[in-house]
């Protein structure tokens, strides 16, 4: 598996890495074993947010290695019915685990900014530059 | 339940066991439980995590559900607690009343509104509080049209032929307990001079209609009366409302009175 190294400017929140890449596409990639509750959806929501410089951006997210999202963070995620500054949304996932978490939020939650999963980095990348 | 299989380890086996008790659970309306997520991120986990956010989302559409009930049952309560305040307000009102063409009127107006009252109150105490059986309704209605216009020494029975249950929804219960309220009233107040007889209410139905029979063993319509041109507002209303029902109203004159309502 392709992994994702973030970068020593990266910020560390408990369950995400979140940076403004030189593509201009943010990511934000789990911890192993991430248990993602609203709390920690929110804090990763502002760290993305601050990285806002008057133009909206594409979202890269890396979920491979997450265990579980609460019901809470799958509707914060979803950006419904909140201010957001990103353009669209790709979701990296590997394992079943993460591939079940992807698939309900976006069967379940259906986020309003253009969502796919990828399993490949530089694919999610392609598909985001659209929305640059 | 315990599964087992060739390509299943006991640990394995262990587990999707329990995933099935949580669904159990959940088919109980139980969501307090949750699978574990051991954190290998193979496929059992993948199912766990999606039983878990399965019953997360059907808790969250139960207790959406549950409240949208409640709130409803609060509806035709609070409907029919406005009602019977008006039916109060009605009664204390008639006390100062001497006329008796003023307290008939008084009278009849309280129990059509106690009519559509029964309906609010029999929808709140129902299962899906949106359709009552109208036997039951039937009978607490005559008895409470009974007990407001009967006389002292009157003997007036109810025979209900209502073989099995029908359940009808508040858009054909309002007109029809009005019109039950006033054939039964009309009967109450003329078919019986003697204040002795029998009203029969039966219900039935057949090919896609319903009939509502309601027929008393009394005197009858005067001689020379014309539903058309005689009619009073209670037979008015029965028209009217049968009309609302899309239904088709035969009145028959011999041997007493009856009403046949097919809709």
């Amino acid at each position: 598996m392709e992994t994702i190294t973030p970068p020593p400017y990266a910020t560390e929140t408990g369950n995400f890495f979140t940076w403004m890449g030189t593509d201009g596409i943010c990511r934000t990639i789990t911890k192993p074993a991430a248990e993602i509750d609203l709390e920690s959806a929110v804090e990763n929501s502002n760290i993305v947010t601050a990285l806002y410089k008057n133009k909206k951006f594409p979202l890269l997210v890396d979920s491979r290695n997450i265990r579980s999202m609460t019901k809470e963070a799958r509707r914060h995620f979803s950006t419904n019915g909140r201010d957001t500054k990103i353009t669209s949304m790709a979701i990296l996932v590997k394992s079943p685990l993460s591939r079940v978490i992807g698939n309900f939020f976006m069967g379940i939650n259906k986020p309003q900014v253009p969502t796919r999963l990828f399993d490949s980095e530089s694919e999610a990348a392609q598909w985001l530059k659209q929305y640059l | 339940m315990i599964l087992s299989g060739d390509n299943i380890s006991p640990e394995n086996s262990e587990r999707i066991s329990t995933i099935l008790d949580v669904i159990m659970s959940y088919a109980r309306l139980d969501f307090s439980r949750k699978t574990f997520i051991s954190g290998n991120g193979d496929s059992i986990d993948a199912l766990c995590a999606g039983v878990n956010m399965l019953g997360e989302e059907l808790e969250s559409s139960t207790l959406s559900l549950r409240e949208k009930e409640q709130l409803l049952k609060e509806i035709h309560h609070r409907v029919k607690n406005n009602l019977q305040i008006v039916s109060s307000l009605l009664n204390l009102q008639s006390e100062n009343i001497k006329d008796p063409a003023y307290l008939n009127m008084i009278v009849a107006s309280r129990n059509r509104i106690n009519s559509m009252a029964l309906v609010h109150e029999m929808l709140y105490a129902s299962r899906d509080l949106t359709k009552i059986e109208i036997g039951e309704y039937i009978k607490r209605l005559s008895n409470n049209i009974y007990l407001s216009l009967s006389k002292p020494d009157a003997s007036i029975h109810f025979v209900y032929n209502i073989e099995k249950s029908y359940y009808f929804e508040i858009d054909k219960m309002i007109p029809l307990g009005l019109i039950i309220n006033e054939v039964i009233t009309n009967s109450m107040k003329y078919a019986f001079p003697d204040n002795k007889g029998s009203i029969g209410i039966g219900i039935s139905d057949s090919d896609g209609t319903t009939t509502l029979l309601i027929s008393d063993s009394g005197v009858g319509f005067p001689k020379g009366f014309n539903l058309e041109k005689d009619s009073n507002l209670g037979l008015q209303l029965i028209k009217m409302l049968t009309e609302q029902l899309s239904g088709k109203l035969n009145i028959n004159f011999e041997g007493g009175t009856s009403y046949n309502i097919a809709f």
